[in-house]
């Protein structure tokens, strides 16, 4: 007969996966469905126009523009990364100067990744407005306008979604006046969700800007 | 977490697999695409039990001689109970209503769903509960 042993150590939280990661992880790959619909409807709606013998891009794109924010998201990520590193060795604000980068903590890498992502969504706010001034391309001039505005102001917001998540994460550091696992949980969960809207930008980037 | 990540990472094998048969014998684009996001959908997961799973100590779920009782301890942070979820909802529902009925309503409702996610998030930050 097998009997349960009495003497059973309480598991910590760190010997088990974290469920607010779990969820966010979960939450994420449904995500990758909603933009699944975007990029099916985009294909869809491309090769039904080329079908009809319509050019492809119907407007004129400025890569070099889009190719420059692309690198301002990628190293974005980058320096979310340095941030999770600083939360994981429970560094919160920086250890010397503000020009000392490796002293670096949570607070001055997001900070960092905050005007990044902003960077990115203005400089896309500003190639929208070249295309609809100069060429006259919106959401309701063509199958083209409204697949192009669709999918970029779909990872717009999510961007703008990320950036509001970074003030709130910031503003906890600051509500709290120790470290807790929380904050480091709520760090790692949005560099999760950073690193997802990246991602899906190379793909967007590619089907938008490359594959003519 | 071996058998769980295993199971999602088969799952975006067979996607992976149907992906590739399904544009041989359609080329259409739509499901072609919807089929590589399923594969991701899978690969998410499945990487990141895997991912996870290397760096945790085995769980009594992962014991086929575990027990119920080896699995006690702390499980994470749970709200004993809370209003701002409610008020984050109403806000967000006049601010979708707004949509249809204005924007001086849309404007109200963003504004109030701005101030109730604020309470939400600050919710365990500040008064009793401030650390």
């Amino acid at each position: 007969m097998v009997t349960a042993s009495t003497e059973v150590t309480p598991r910590g939280i760190t010997s088990r996966p974290n469920l607010v990661s779990v969820g966010t992880i979960i939450w994420l790959s449904s995500e990758l469905m909603f933009f699944a619909a975007l990029f099916a409807m985009y294909y869809t709606i491309r090769s039904v126009d080329k079908g009809l013998g319509q050019p492809w891009p119907q407007a004129h794109l400025d890569l070099r523009l889009a190719t420059i924010n692309t690198i301002v998201l990628l190293l974005s990520s980058v320096t979310c990364q340095m941030g999770v590193f600083a939360v994981e060795r429970h560094q919160i604000r920086r250890g010397g100067r503000i020009w000392n980068v490796p002293g670096w903590g949570l607070r001055e890498w997001y900070v960092l990744t905050f005007f990044m992502g902003l960077y990115f969504d203005l400089g896309q706010g500003w190639e929208w407005l070249s295309l609809i001034h100069d060429q006259h391309v919106t959401v309701a001039s063509s199958n083209y306008g409204s697949v192009f505005y669709l999918t970029e102001g779909f990872h717009g917001l999510h961007v703008a979604g990320g950036l509001v998540a970074f003030l709130f994460l910031l503003g906890r550091t600051f509500a709290a006046k120790r470290f807790t696992l929380e904050q480091q949980t709520s760090a790692i969960v949005v560099s999760y969700y950073w690193h997802f809207v990246d991602v899906v930008w190379i793909g967007l980037f590619t089907t938008i800007y490359l594959i003519h | 977490m071996k058998v769980e990540s295993y199971l999602f990472l088969g799952c975006a094998t067979f996607f992976g697999a149907s992906d590739v048969v399904y544009w041989y014998f359609s080329h259409d684009p739509t499901g072609t695409t919807a089929l590589a996001l399923a594969v991701c959908l899978a690969f998410l997961v499945g990487f990141y039990l895997l991912f996870t799973g290397r760096r945790l100590p085995e769980r009594p779920e992962d014991n086929p001689d575990g027990e119920i009782d080896e699995g006690v301890g702390e499980l994470g942070f749970f709200s004993p109970h809370s209003w701002w979820p409610l008020f984050v909802g109403l806000a967000a529902a006049t601010a979708a209503l707004g949509v249809a009925v204005g924007w001086w309503l849309f404007l109200i409702g963003m504004l109030a769903t701005l101030l109730a996610v604020i309470g939400f998030v600050f919710e365990y930050y500040r008064g009793h509960y401030a650390h």
